[in-house]
């Protein structure tokens, strides 16, 4: 089990290098490849273009993807233990939609980037998380069509009050708002990374879990047996979660399926051990997203558009291949 | 003495080779202090608007990077693309090495512009809200690049045509009421901090539009209890042809403006961005609201 888990460690760590390297060696203004090489064995001087832009431009950006990416595959991850539902995803479930709400209405209140909107946008996903926790809570089994319509209901209904905010505000931000919904890696501002670093504490705590979750997968009833305090881990898990998924949304807005693609990917790959999937989750979804960043910047030749349009397309038609196939299992 | 001469000599020389090698410190129309550098010889236009501006000075040899849209005039369309003017491409800017990027106040990301500040590029932001301003604008644009004198000029030419307009427009007896149709589905139209109500003032017309929001919303109802005399559509308006936009009001025969046939499409070029061209706007907009001012033809 622990020679498993360095070697998948290592071996996705390793893949995590390789999309970083390529993130900032490769851009709109060209690939860079030797340059880069140059700049990092301290051969190129640190006064040129070049240097700036891998430095200052390149190299900020797949810090912010691969933390996003972490962020939402890992959420994805512990969403489909405690539902056991292999399609729940912070964006599905509607959590995304809420931090979003909760963000744009900390902006348009005026409150502070730093802690204000992030908190605003806490409340907004934790308030989606009761409800459609709410309305699968009176089942005695967890039932995966209810779950997934009230998500999607959540989603929507967060989108018509996102529109009806940005409608009646007469803001020169709407472009930027609207951007940032798409999920947009450009309003990053470079002094925000520190607040990242909350997200490695959490991130520690769900590899804790990673037992009770396994359990957790396997039952309630069983967990509790075998000795898990199944409501304490389930609260945990969550509240941490949706802590984790308001920090990247105020970053990065909403960025979908990232959560779905990388778990399931390697769910199939290693089998369904969270003690593995933790740390594969956190290296994949950090190398999947900077892979997707580097498409979104480089896909066209006027301008980048927001990587949130990437993950979808990839995402979405997956999401509809897995609900054809759980159905066709049934 | 001689010595006293020389030293007094070399001191001006000194000064004088001195002098432009600090650079210049100008502000510009946000307010801030722009540390503009001794040559300039990289520009990037950071909004559609400013590129029109900067080929008006005949400064263009030295631009080499615009936004998205972009498309006034035709040559610029073939220059280098660095995302749109919401959305700036840093990357792309930055392998530009330009000595100077020129941004709006309103639309360029404010973070966005503090970034390439950062990265040693200095930005000048104009912020024309009114034709006056858009002359500030172009002066200090061109203090910025060392055109001072194509920038009166430019300036001068400009209030002189406005100088005109006006005058004429006071000459005539009466105020028609103007509305101006930005957008087709939805109505839109402009309010009173507009460059639009300015013009339409500015041609001897009453602005329908006036009111706080900039740039209103209307519903059929609300527009035809306007009851417009004459109606402007620009031909951007949801991309519609110019005949189908007048054909929505000409369904409405009770209007005075269809009554009269008074639906005029103009070119969205010549009012929706501050530059040099908002005055050739203003000139046509005078010969539809006044016809008889400038000989009683006015083309529809």
């Amino acid at each position: 089990m622990i020679g498993r888990l360095v070697l998948i460690t290592l071996g996705l760590g390793l893949l995590l290098a390789l999309s970083g390297f390529l993130g900032i060696a490769i851009g709109p203004s060209g690939a860079s490849f030797g340059d880069v090489l140059a700049i990092f064995s301290g051969k190129a001087g640190s006064q040129s273009i070049t240097s700036t832009i891998v430095w200052q431009i390149r190299l900020p950006r797949v810090i912010l993807a691969a933390t996003v990416g972490a962020t939402l595959a890992l959420g994805g991850l512990v969403f489909q233990a405690l539902l056991r539902n292999p399609l729940a995803e912070p964006y599905i479930l509607g959590i995304s939609g809420g931090s979003a709400v909760g963000a744009i209405i900390g902006l348009l209140l005026g409150l502070s980037p730093f802690p204000g909107v992030p908190l605003a946008a806490f409340s907004g996903s934790m308030l989606v998380l009761v409800l459609v926790l709410g309305l699968v809570s009176g089942q005695s089994a967890v039932n995966r069509d209810s779950m997934l319509l009230g998500g999607v209901m959540m989603n929507a209904f967060c989108g018509a009050i996102i529109m009806f905010l940005i409608s009646v505000s007469q803001t020169s931000q709407v472009h930027q708002i609207l951007f940032w919904l798409m999920g947009d890696f450009t309003m990053f501002n470079t002094g925000q990374l520190p607040v990242l670093l909350t997200l490695l504490p959490c991130f520690l705590l769900i590899f804790v879990l990673a037992r009770p979750m396994n359990l957790l997968l396997a039952g309630h009833e069983s967990a509790a047996a075998l000795g898990v305090n199944v409501q304490l881990a389930s609260l945990v898990l969550l509240v941490t979660t949706s802590f984790m998924v308001s920090i990247v949304v105020c970053q990065s807005g909403l960025v979908g399926f990232v959560g779905l693609v990388v778990p399931h990917i390697l769910r199939m790959v290693l089998g369904p051990d969270h003690r593995l999937l933790v740390p594969a989750s956190i290296l994949g979804g950090g190398a999947y997203l900077i892979l997707c960043d580097l498409l979104a910047r480089t896909l066209s030749s006027t301008g980048e558009m927001p990587v949130g349009i990437v993950t979808a397309m990839i995402g979405a038609p997956l999401f509809i291949v897995l609900l054809w196939r759980s159905r066709r299992c049934r | 003495m001689n010595q006293t001469k020389r030293i007094v000599c070399s001191l001006i020389i000194l000064l004088c080779l001195s002098g432009p090698a600090f650079g210049l410190e100008l502000h510009d129309q946000a307010g801030r202090l722009v540390k503009v550098p001794t040559t300039v010889s990289r520009i990037v236009a950071l909004a559609p608007s400013v590129t029109e501006i900067i080929y008006a000075l005949g400064q263009e040899k030295r631009l080499v990077g615009v936004t998205q849209y972009s498309d006034y005039p035709e040559a610029a369309k073939g220059l280098p693309k660095i995302g749109s003017y919401v959305r700036l491409d840093l990357e792309r800017i930055v392998a530009l090495k330009p000595d100077i990027c020129f941004g709006i106040r309103e639309g360029n990301p404010k973070h966005q512009v503090e970034k390439i500040e950062a990265l040693g590029i200095p930005v000048y932001i104009i912020d024309p809200h009114n034709t006056g301003g858009i002359m500030e604008a172009i002066k200090g644009m061109g203090a910025a690049l060392g055109a001072s004198g194509p920038a009166d000029l430019l300036a001068r030419d400009m209030a002189r045509r406005i100088d005109k307009v006006s005058r004429l427009a006071n000459t005539a007896t009466s105020k028609p009421r103007v509305f101006f149709q930005v957008d087709a589905a939805p109505i839109i139209t402009a309010g009173t901090s507009t460059f639009t109500h300015e013009l339409i003032t500015l041609a001897g017309g009453v602005n329908l539009g006036a009111g706080p929001v900039p740039y209103p919303r209307l519903s059929w109802e609300e527009a035809l209890a306007l009851s417009p005399e004459i109606v402007v559509i620009t031909s951007m308006a949801g991309g519609h042809s110019p005949e189908s936009l007048k054909a929505q009001w000409r369904k409405w025969q009770q209007l005075p403006a269809v009554q009269q046939n008074r639906l005029y499409v103009v070119d969205a070029g010549l009012f929706d961005r501050p530059t040099p061209r908002l005055v050739e706007g203003l000139e046509a907009l005078a010969r539809i609201v006044h016809p008889e001012l400038y000989g009683g033809s006015s083309d529809k």
